[in-house]
């Protein structure tokens, strides 16, 4: 078994008497480009807060990269890489200061944070915006400007909360294309999203959760394994249809629901 | 009931919505009651008002000062249209640029526009004013009445479509971020004016002729005649001829008025929208980051972020720069300012006092909401591996830079003149030294218990949550009463150099304090991560 690098234990978080996250148990492997999906409400960006610092579990332990989250949290940052789904930017700082100071804040010297910034705004399209605020960008370059902060000091994991909404086919591409890259290159992937082609295309293990628990894992193939759907012909499953499998999204005949439409 | 008169209830139902919905805080208590005590003492000053108007109106009538009427539509009519400015925010609206995506027609457009200009605040006291005046008329001058409801309900549409307009000019400018940012300067600018025309008017008044002419006043009076709210007051107490022409002239003014807001209203329907301009650049060029002596690399670059957004937000620098503005126009001139700084050492070493306490005031704008302008960007910093204590650090520096900045300034040029001694000097300094320690340090404290989100283009934004503003008199008033006693002391027990050794000790207490309560925010913000970040969301 390979190096895990994220692992969950008995997870939970509750807000009143609501319970986001469930016992959740999660172990992703080092270099597993992992897809975390689920449906609207299902305690994905709970989940994913919580292991990038943003949110205290009630209970439950976590370790990234073997290092406990909660007494070496410092340690944890410095080496993972977040795109969170407010995407956390200083608006009123250009694109070209924005990453220059990220850059800094994870301890890159000064000439260092200054070289990457002109690289990852080159690689991301940005250079004719460079000297323009962040407030006036559109919201795939503000994705893009995300995603730049986030590898800017070389993490070893992304955690990445919905990467791809709202953003046109060619900054998604540039996204794309930077992750397969990151892959390549030994780092660990942790992404949820809505647009289930994209993490079918692009993740090598995917985790299902509903209502704050996991209830399905591994890869695409052993997903496939796992799910029977009746009358359904010999053609593989695509990832939409073991998603509703698992998460029973399709219960209502078209017929039955919105009859006026 | 038709579709327009449908409309127009819903619409004021959103608006009812809206307004229920921004009274909700979740944790914020405090909050909350202070925004009911806020519109309470409102509501009773607008009340109070009306009977003051109400009273005003009558006695003019019975001593036939009828200028005196004058003097009051001039004002409903200004507050009419510029409290709209100021208070825009407070009461929670509709963009109404938005409305022309149903399916309304351009004439029901225009109507719902129109009546909607009713529902603001504004509009409200003005019309209950101008009830009461006509009240007040109904009362002491019967046979006015018919005339003078007719020209006030005139006078009124004729607000509600100069409002309307200007709320259209207002959405305008809005629909871009310059033009918000720049608008909310402007805004600031109008507020802060009577001010400074107050302080440069002491001045003035001792330099013969430089007053603005006297005959200048005298021609507008002249012309009040011909403004809406002149006209409004001669079809009111006007005889024969002057009347009338009153009273077509008002009846001119609301179609002008009308017609130009139906110009306005059909572009806006019609779809005209502006967004901030995109601007290609070609070459990229990342100057390196600052490095500032004797801070770490982490403090430096938190630093450069706050003292870049200081230096982009041109309302807060404003804010920053007024003690100085004051200083300047205070004692610039032949006014009093000059006569107390000509007077003996010790008056001056007074003003050192007063810019000091005005100063050290003026910092609470910014520390007491750290957080308030990183919105979104509060994230960043728990992402980072970096100790809050440090963030919270380099954003203290930032905010009390500028305010050690300007009291360097002003110390320097008053011991520069020989204005103060040094004795006084000294003991003024650790003083404001001690005081702007403590500022910052309960405004750690403040920022993360009443976070708030700035938004500098909203004049109606404060820069600080009214809790922490009340908060504040818990740290100032100790502060206030310690260095009275102490002064007092000092002057009874005839030992000058009292006060600058208290305040020696003093500051040297309140360092390792300052960082008891760094250490305390930072546990805090540890604590209530989610609870903070919504505030600043909101």
């Amino acid at each position: 078994m390979a190096e895990p690098v994220i692992e969950t234990k008995a997870l939970r978080r509750t807000f009143g008497s609501f319970t986001a996250v469930n016992d959740l148990d999660l172990v992703v492997e080092r270099r597993q480009f992992y897809g975390f999906l689920g449906p609207n409400g299902a305690g994905k960006s709970t989940t994913i807060r919580m292991l990038t610092g943003l949110l205290r579990s009630t209970s439950g332990s976590i370790r990234v990269l073997g290092r406990d989250l909660e007494t070496d949290s410092l340690e944890v940052k410095r080496r993972i890489g977040v795109v969170p789904e407010g995407l956390a930017l200083f608006e009123r700082l250009t694109g070209a200061q924005l990453l220059n100071f990220c850059g800094r804040m994870y301890g890159l010297d000064r000439t260092m944070a200054a070289q990457r910034t002109t690289e990852l705004l080159e690689f991301m399209n940005l250079a004719d915006s460079s000297d323009k605020l962040v407030a006036d960008y559109s919201h795939g370059m503000k994705k893009k400007m995300a995603l730049a902060a986030a590898v800017i000091h070389g993490p070893e994991i992304l955690f990445l909360d919905e990467p791809f909404e709202g953003v046109d086919a060619i900054a998604s591409t540039t996204l794309k294309r930077l992750l397969q890259r990151f892959i390549s290159r030994g780092g660990t992937v942790f992404l949820t999203s809505h647009v289930l082609e994209v993490v079918e295309r692009l993740c090598s293990h995917i985790g299902i959760i509903q209502n704050g628990k996991l209830v399905a894992s591994g890869s695409l193939d052993e997903l496939r394994a796992g799910v029977k759907i009746e009358g359904h012909d010999h053609s593989p499953l695509t990832l939409e249809e073991i998603f509703l499998q698992v998460v029973g999204g399709a219960r209502q005949s078209e017929e039955e629901v919105l009859s006026w439409l | 009931m038709n579709g327009e008169t449908q409309r127009l209830l819903l619409l004021l139902q959103v608006r009812g919505q809206l307004f229920v919905n921004s009274l909700r805080r979740p944790n914020r208590r405090v909050e909350l009651v202070v925004q009911g005590v806020g519109m309470i003492s409102a509501c009773v000053f607008v009340l109070a008002l009306a009977a003051g108007v109400f009273t005003a109106t009558l006695t003019a009538l019975r001593n036939s000062q009828s200028w005196i009427l004058g003097l009051l539509l001039w004002a409903i009519f200004l507050v009419w249209q510029f409290a709209t400015m100021l208070i825009e925010g407070y009461s929670p609206g509709i963009n109404f640029r938005e409305i022309a995506r149903y399916p309304v027609s351009f004439g029901g457009y225009y109507v719902l526009n129109c009546v909607y200009g009713l529902t603001d605040p504004a509009a409200a006291a003005g019309t209950l004013w101008l009830l009461c005046m006509w009240i007040a008329v109904l009362v002491q001058t019967p046979r006015w009445a018919p005339g003078a409801a007719a020209v006030l309900v005139v006078f009124v549409v004729f607000n509600i479509f100069c409002n309307r307009l200007i709320a259209g000019l207002l959405e305008r400018f809005q629909s871009t971020r310059k033009g918000r940012e720049r608008m909310a300067v402007v805004l600031l600018l109008i507020m802060l004016a009577p001010q400074l025309i107050q302080f440069a008017g002491l001045n003035w008044r001792r330099a013969p002729g430089a007053l603005p002419g006297r005959s200048a006043l005298l021609r507008f009076t002249a012309l009040n005649d011909l403004s809406p709210p002149g006209a409004a007051l001669q079809a009111i107490v006007g005889s024969g001829n002057t009347r009338l022409f009153a009273a077509l002239l008002l009846v001119g003014f609301l179609i002008i008025g009308g017609l130009i807001l139906r110009v306005q209203s059909r572009t806006v329907y019609l779809g005209e929208l502006h967004s901030d301009e995109q601007r290609a650049r070609r070459d990229v060029k990342v100057p390196l980051g600052w490095k500032i002596p004797l801070l770490d690399d982490t403090v430096s670059t938190v630093l450069e972020k706050e003292l870049r957004y200081l230096r982009q937000n041109t309302r807060l620098l404003l804010q920053i720069v007024y003690p100085m503005i004051i200083f300047a126009v205070f004692f610039s001139g032949r006014g009093p300012g000059q006569r107390f700084l000509a007077s003996t050492h010790s008056s001056s070493a007074g003003l050192l006092g007063i810019m000091a306490g005005l100063l050290s005031l003026s910092i609470a704008n910014l520390c007491y909401n750290n957080f308030g302008l990183d919105r979104d960007g509060f994230g960043r910093w728990l992402l980072a591996p970096v100790k809050m204590q440090k963030v919270l650090l380099a954003k203290n520096i930032a905010h009390a830079g500028p305010f050690l900045l300007m009291y360097t300034l002003i110390c320097g040029l008053l011991l520069a003149g020989s204005r103060v001694s040094p004795l006084q000097a000294a003991t003024v300094t650790v003083s404001f030294l001690t005081v702007i320690l403590v500022q910052v340090g309960a405004g750690n404290l403040f920022s993360v218990y009443w976070p708030k989100n700035i938004d500098l283009t909203r004049m109606s934004s404060r820069t600080v949550s009214a809790a922490a503003g009340y908060a504040a008199l818990l740290v100032i008033a100790p502060v206030g009463i310690l260095g009275g006693l102490i002064a007092m002391t000092a002057i009874y027990l005839s030992l000058p150099w009292l006060p600058l050794v208290a305040a020696t000790v003093i500051f040297c207490v309140a360092i390792p304090l300052y960082f008891v309560a760094l250490d305390r925010t930072a546990v805090y913000i540890d604590h209530h991560l989610e609870e903070i970040e919504q505030a600043l969301n909101k």
